[in-house]
């Protein structure tokens, strides 16, 4: 081994840049999150425990963590869903997987800002084709029956669709009712493709010989062979989508901010939107800190739990 | 065990896909088709994909002083023009290839030595500093954004080139992938360099460097596209000076600057700046899903 001292050269610059772009900006925001700073005023004061504690208290924050958790939860199990879903059909098709596996990506790559405003447009209450789909829909006898639920016996002007033919469609992204799940929708239709591919990769792993032992063990259904076969050797599949689809759901900011802005009343007011607005837009530093010290507590604990559960070995190989 | 295709299924199967695959698409679609239809016809949702295309008038353009003849033009015409001179696009899309490749510049520049000397160097610490990379991996930079914006605010760097490349110069997951690829290369090689007299910083750059394209390539797309699409970072620490905007901020604020129903001057401009993205993954769709998916493959 040659005896240079050229890894300090090669080194030393990383070491610096993550000391200073990643560790130190911790502290930063742990120092100040004890602080009432602000950028207008010139000096701060101590104020201990005081901005966790509003975090509890105020219901702006409380609704904060509703729309987060909310959001995660509904993002993670249909996108996770629907990415194993869209790659088992694929993987055993004859013939096109390939074409469907592009369209499916296509989200992944697309700026999601642009994405945003062109659902924006698609829902939009008056212009968007959704409602005029929807609209023209009640008119349409089998359309009407298929989603009022009358063809199972059920009294159509009491159903959900059926109330909104007699009323009005709804305004997806400006109505508390609608909005986070308008926005959750487009959280899933981006983040699955992903999840997709990389449920393909794992698809890809399972050994052929382990589904002709399943045969010969007594699971000839299909069903019978995804329980015992698919479904455990995809463990370590599992892990890693549903920790990093949860990590980025956590994430969302673009579609909320260029939609919905937190609201209506605060009904989408996720973290990193609370983040951002409380410490760029209102230069509050010590609670924008505040929410970066908590935010970043979720995103270790989602990933220590992925560490903790590879490490119990999910799947026997 | 040969298994005959049921064609039933094979059927059934392509239904659920097509259906799903069309939603999809939907946005795509109404991007492409708003931003070539005339006013009139967005707001009628009328004229089908292409629309109609009859001539109309652009008012601003009249406003400007300009003939009525010269001020006549085809829906997809005006509504490009639009994009292209009522918003700099043009120096967006400019913004957005300066910044994606410096920071990919600037991360490879640094990852590339670091994951060298972790993988093939000996040498106090080097433990730490490999320990120090992982620890980094938990820390996702959009986490952190809020501190590193008053670090950058402090010493006077927002509005700047610098402010929306800094903190991405820092690339753990590159580090961390390099050196798992340099621990394959064989120590014979290096060696070989060595005896030829090769420094070890030539060995780097002349030696691992060429053996390491195809990860590199994968790890550009996934960079570039990363940082191409962001919005977080840019929104925070470019307030205001156009000047700077890289294209979704731009886009945001075209949006934000255009009266209410410009739809289609809207469209057009979100279609130019996700066009590059989408066109070179269907052009390299195993390369791009290769790269996006890095993350997810270590």
């Amino acid at each position: 081994m040659a005896h240079s001292r050229s890894h300090i050269w090669f080194v030393g610059p990383a070491v610096i840049l993550m000391f200073v772009i990643l560790i130190l900006p911790i502290f930063v925001a742990g120092i100040f999150s004890f602080t009432d700073y602000n950028l207008g005023s010139t000096d701060f004061r101590w104020i201990g425990w005081k901005n966790y504690e509003a975090l509890g208290k105020y219901s702006a924050y409380r609704k904060m963590f509703t729309a987060s958790l909310t959001y995660v939860v509904i993002v993670v199990p249909v996108s996770v869903f629907l990415g194993l879903g869209s790659a088992m059909l694929i993987s055993s098709l004859r013939f096109g997987g390939e074409f469907y596996k592009a369209i499916f990506f296509l989200p992944v790559m697309a700026t999601l800002l642009a994405m945003a405003y062109a659902w924006e447009f698609t829902l939009d209450p008056v212009m968007g084709v959704l409602n005029k789909v929807l609209d023209d829909g009640c008119s349409v006898g089998w359309f009407y029956k298929f989603f009022t639920g009358s063809w199972l016996g059920f009294n159509p002007t009491e159903s959900w669709y059926g109330g909104l033919c007699s009323d009005r469609m709804p305004n997806w992204l400006g109505n508390k009712k609608y909005a986070l799940g308008s926005i959750a929708f487009i959280g899933i239709w981006q983040a699955f493709g992903f999840n997709m591919v990389l449920y393909l990769a794992g698809l890809m792993a399972v050994p052929r010989d382990l589904y002709a032992a399943a045969e010969i063990d007594g699971a000839n259904s299909t069903w019978e062979k995804f329980k015992l076969v698919t479904w455990p050797m995809l463990g370590p599949t599992h892990v890693f989508v549903v920790t990093i689809t949860s990590i980025r759901s956590f994430q969302v900011f673009d579609t909320v901010e260029a939609l919905t802005r937190g609201g209506p009343s605060k009904s989408t007011y996720v973290m990193v939107y609370a983040m951002f607005e409380k410490g760029v837009k209102q230069n509050l530093i010590g609670m924008g800190s505040t929410l970066t010290i908590v935010f970043l507590g979720f995103v270790l604990l989602l990933t220590l739990t992925q560490v903790f559960f590879i490490n119990r070995k999910v799947h026997y190989s | 065990m040969k298994q005959r295709t049921n064609w039933g299924s094979e059927a059934g199967k392509h239904i659920v896909l097509i259906v799903g695959a069309l939603v999809v698409i939907l946005p795509f679609y109404l991007m492409l088709s708003f931003s070539l239809k005339s006013p009139s016809e967005i707001q009628s949702i009328s004229g089908g994909f292409f629309g109609a295309q009859e001539m109309m008038i652009d008012h601003r353009c009249l406003k400007a002083g300009r003939s009525e003849l010269e001020c006549t033009m085809l829906p997809i015409v005006y509504n490009y023009r639009a994009a292209f001179e009522e918003a700099p696009l043009l120096r967006y899309l400019l913004n957005g290839v300066i910044v994606t490749l410096s920071i990919f510049a600037i991360q490879v520049l640094i990852a590339l030595p670091c994951a060298y000397a972790l993988a093939k160097l000996k040498f106090w610490g080097r433990d730490v500093v490999f320990g120090m990379v992982i620890f980094c991996l938990l820390i996702p930079v959009h986490a952190i954004a809020f501190p590193i914006y008053l670090m950058l605010a402090k010493i006077g760097l927002t509005n700047t080139y610098a402010a929306l490349i800094i903190p991405w110069t820092i690339s753990v997951f590159g580090i961390f992938l390099m050196r798992q690829f340099f621990k394959t290369v064989p120590d014979d090689l290096i060696n070989a360099a060595r005896m030829d007299g090769m420094s070890e910083f030539s060995i780097v750059w002349k030696v691992m460097l060429p053996t390491a394209i195809p990860a590199l390539l994968a790890f550009a797309i996934f960079s570039v596209v990363a940082h191409w699409n962001d919005y977080y970072w840019p929104r925070i620490v470019i307030t205001g000076d156009h000047d700077l905007m890289t294209p979704p901020l731009g886009l945001r604020m075209f949006k934000s600057d255009m009266d209410g129903n410009e739809y289609g001057p809207m469209m057009a401009a979100a279609t130019v700046i996700v066009a590059p993205l989408v066109v070179a993954f269907l052009l390299a769709q195993r390369r791009f899903i290769e790269g996006i998916t890095l993350s997810g493959m270590k």
